[in-house]
């Protein structure tokens, strides 16, 4: 370490991967924390924990029990075992005993992307409800003709202040904040959805995952989706290859025009005419299906498209920060990393074993040595993004582990989970750790009889 | 790499071993150039590794050691659990498998066990299967079998994922002629075709005559569960283990636990006494 303070004074090395090392080396050394706890006033599983985007100080966490809280992670409430432990007490919360609380479980919870002035809950009463921080009422309420399952902002939104609802029903809903309606509604998924996400590179794209395996992609200025992912379109490789020349291929048919004799030139004939019949009926077939389709709106087509991006459930959807890349974890325990300029499936195997299959679960990744952190089964998986290679196993939760959330500016990782639990992996190794056991070993000689 | 002899024309054991042997001394040549850290005692003969350094060294290891179960005559088939238990980054076995795909050597195929399982043939025995089951319909006397012709030539050939929708079923048979509904029951009859629960729309491709195996595939991965979980540790020596026979299923040992590991529910641990199997707690 002092080595790297050295370069950094003689300028071998520059400030930001300066930072990065130090940032890399502490998330590899995730482990529970034993110098923090959150006091978690939950009394049934915890489904959905978000850090604040503007300043990475609150802690937002929905649970079953309809009871959501608020929590500050820079600053304890209280300290215990003479200051080294610091108790994390929630804020406040507002939970059924509030006169417009949910009644049934809370699924989803989101902070308003601007400020923590408001934030976003959605619930299996079938309603969206928005709440004002400061007062914890309830603003608006939207009601949905299904249990949500999900609710997304755009962390990017200039122009629009829209949530977009993932419930029990086929169509995706948009609400609006500003004027307290629903804007539109997205039409394509044959079953429930699952799991929305709003891309990290524009404020009008929207990903989501259905109960029937499908990812779509949405750009919500236009009618229906302009992408369905397909498993088994795919690219070996994280970038799409380069296309091959054009000239290679006109090569390749002047070749083969060129081979053949008298047989070989009656044979393609009589091949072209039988296929010309056959062409025949089968161009019937086609138009009867076009003037199907013909009926639909254009932006309808995609709902003839079944192709499906897992054998199962799309559990959960997580678009990288550089806004390339989208992961998604499915019923079927696999993650998919997918391009999404191209679309493909990368066909990165990444080592997770089981995934809970029956409750939406949520992903999280960290950008500097890239890793997944996939909550599975009990304990928490960080895997590296293009390896799959599973580098840590944090186990400490009593039952599932549903949602996982990373702190980049503190390298802290939260998550929570069916135990009702809120836990806090940090660093482990600190400096102060360090100076302690120094402290130690020179009181080992001072002894006498 | 030389291709191997066709399991079936070898019905002798000596036979058998002799392809063994030709199969070990190709792979140790493999193992040998790529690995250089085998250490003496751990020589053994590639045949009874775990390990392989390859996708296509471990697809054609394991169809060789597939056993011949003759009144079943299914094609020799290999599981996607157990190359990802075989090669050591499943990344890597993911992609050349989908080469292998795309070059039309091997085809996949998922298996309706409620999870992810996919079953990898070699094209070449898929098609052999493909033939036999026309010549038993001929013997018995059924006509319009030019439906399997079309269904080799188009389908087969274009089509190289797992399922396939009705329409695009319908349009490629048409290439080779006038397609009716009966024909596709015939498909279905045969055992190539199949509908699974997952989509109303979709026809599943499938390997004929799968049915014995396949329940002998889940009751043999329940047996051999139940018969590490009864331990009092929960593990037992691979060595002790490969020994054992099950009763419910017509599959070897070697095979269940390939494929249990490969799905991540036994692991593996090595020991200064050998290898261990555990059942995976997580």
């Amino acid at each position: 370490m002092w080595e790297a303070i050295k370069h950094r004074e003689t300028g071998q090395i520059r400030s930001n991967s300066f930072a990065n090392r130090f940032k890399s080396r502490r998330i590899l050394s995730l482990q529970l924390s034993n110098r923090k706890d959150f006091v978690s006033p939950h009394r049934g599983s915890v489904n959905s924990l978000q850090v604040d985007l503007t300043e990475g100080r609150y802690l937002l966490s929905g649970a079953s029990d309809g009871s959501a809280a608020v929590f500050d992670v820079q600053r304890a409430t209280e300290y215990e075992a003479s200051g080294l432990i610091a108790k994390h007490k929630c804020i406040f919360t507002v939970d059924k005993q509030h006169e417009n609380g949910h009644k049934y479980a809370i699924t989803s919870a989101i902070w308003y992307p601007i400020d923590t002035g408001l934030f976003v809950t959605g619930s299996y009463d079938h309603y969206v409800k928005v709440w004002d921080t400061n007062t914890s009422q309830a603003v608006v309420d939207f009601k949905m003709p299904g249990k949500v399952y999900r609710t997304a902002m755009s962390s990017l939104a200039m122009s629009h202040t829209l949530i977009a609802a993932g419930t029990e029903d086929v169509q995706v809903r948009l609400c609006d904040i500003a004027s307290g309606a629903f804007s539109h509604t997205l039409s394509g998924h044959r079953d429930g959805v699952m799991s929305v996400e709003w891309s990290t590179s524009s404020e009008w794209i929207l990903y989501t995952g259905g109960c029937d395996g499908a990812i779509r992609f949405w750009d919500i200025r236009r009618a229906g989706c302009f992408r369905v992912l397909d498993q088994s379109l795919t690219q070996l490789g994280v970038r799409p290859p380069i296309l091959k020349q054009k000239a290679v291929s006109i090569k390749v048919s002047a070749a083969k025009s060129s081979l053949g004799g008298q047989n070989r030139l009656k044979t393609l004939q009589s091949k072209n005419t039988g296929s010309q019949i056959v062409k025949g009926s089968s161009s019937a077939k086609a138009s009867v299906e076009k003037s199907r389709q013909k009926r639909l709106h254009p932006g309808m087509l995609s709902t003839l498209d079944r192709a499906t991006a897992h054998y199962g459930v799309v559990t959960g959807l997580k678009a990288t920060n550089n806004g390339m890349y989208l992961l998604s974890a499915g019923s079927d325990s696999r993650i998919r990393l997918w391009d999404i300029e191209s679309g493909r499936n990368t066909l990165l195997n990444f080592e997770t074993g089981r995934i809970q299959t029956n409750k939406a679960i949520q992903l999280d990744t960290s950008d500097d040595p890239a890793l997944v952190f996939v909550p599975c089964m009990k304990t928490v998986k960080a895997c590296d993004m293009w390896s799959g290679r599973a580098t840590l196993m944090l186990r400490g939760h009593f039952e599932s582990v549903n949602s996982c959330c990373f702190n980049s500016s503190d390298q802290e990782l939260y998550t929570s989970g069916a135990d009702r639990q809120i836990l806090v992996w940090s660093p482990g190794g600190s400096v102060e750790g360090e100076m302690m056991q120094d402290e130690v070993a020179e009181d080992k000689d001072n002894w006498s009889d | 790499m030389k291709r191997k002899t066709n399991p079936e024309s070898s019905a002798s054991g000596a036979k058998k071993r002799r392809r063994e042997e030709e199969d070990e001394e190709v792979g140790c040549s493999h193992a040998g150039i790529e690995d250089e850290t085998i250490s003496e005692d751990q020589c053994r003969l590639l045949q009874d590794d775990l390990t392989f350094s390859d996708t296509s060294v471990a697809l054609r290891m394991m169809r060789a050691q597939l056993p011949r179960i003759d009144q079943a005559s299914v094609p020799p088939f290999i599981l996607q659990s157990q190359l990802y238990s075989s090669v050591n980054d499943r990344t890597q076995v993911d992609r050349e498998l989908e080469c292998l795909r795309r070059e039309k050597v091997v085809r996949v195929f998922k298996l309706n066990t409620g999870q992810d399982d996919h079953a990898i043939i070699f094209l070449d025995d898929y098609l052999k299967q493909v033939d036999r089951i026309v010549k038993r319909m001929e013997e018995k006397k059924q006509n319009d079998l030019d439906i399997f012709k079309w269904f080799k030539e188009h389908v087969l050939d274009s089509k190289l994922e797992p399922s396939i929708g009705h329409h695009e079923l319908f349009s490629l048979l048409s290439l080779g002629g006038k397609v009716k509904d009966a024909h596709i029951t015939l498909l279905i009859n045969a055992g190539l075709l199949t509908r699974q629960l997952v989509d109303p729309d979709m026809y599943w491709f499938t390997i004929p005559s799968i049915g014995k195996l396949w329940k002998g595939l889940l009751q043999g991965r329940n047996e051999l569960l139940s018969m590490l979980k009864r331990k009092r540790h929960k593990e037992m020596f691979l060595a002790e283990l490969e020994k054992k026979r099950l009763r419910y299923s017509p599959l070897d040992m070697r095979f269940h636990i390939r494929d249990l590991i490969g799905s991540g529910h036994l692991k593996t641990v090595q020991t200064t006494s050998g290898l261990i199997v555990r059942i995976s707690r997580d």
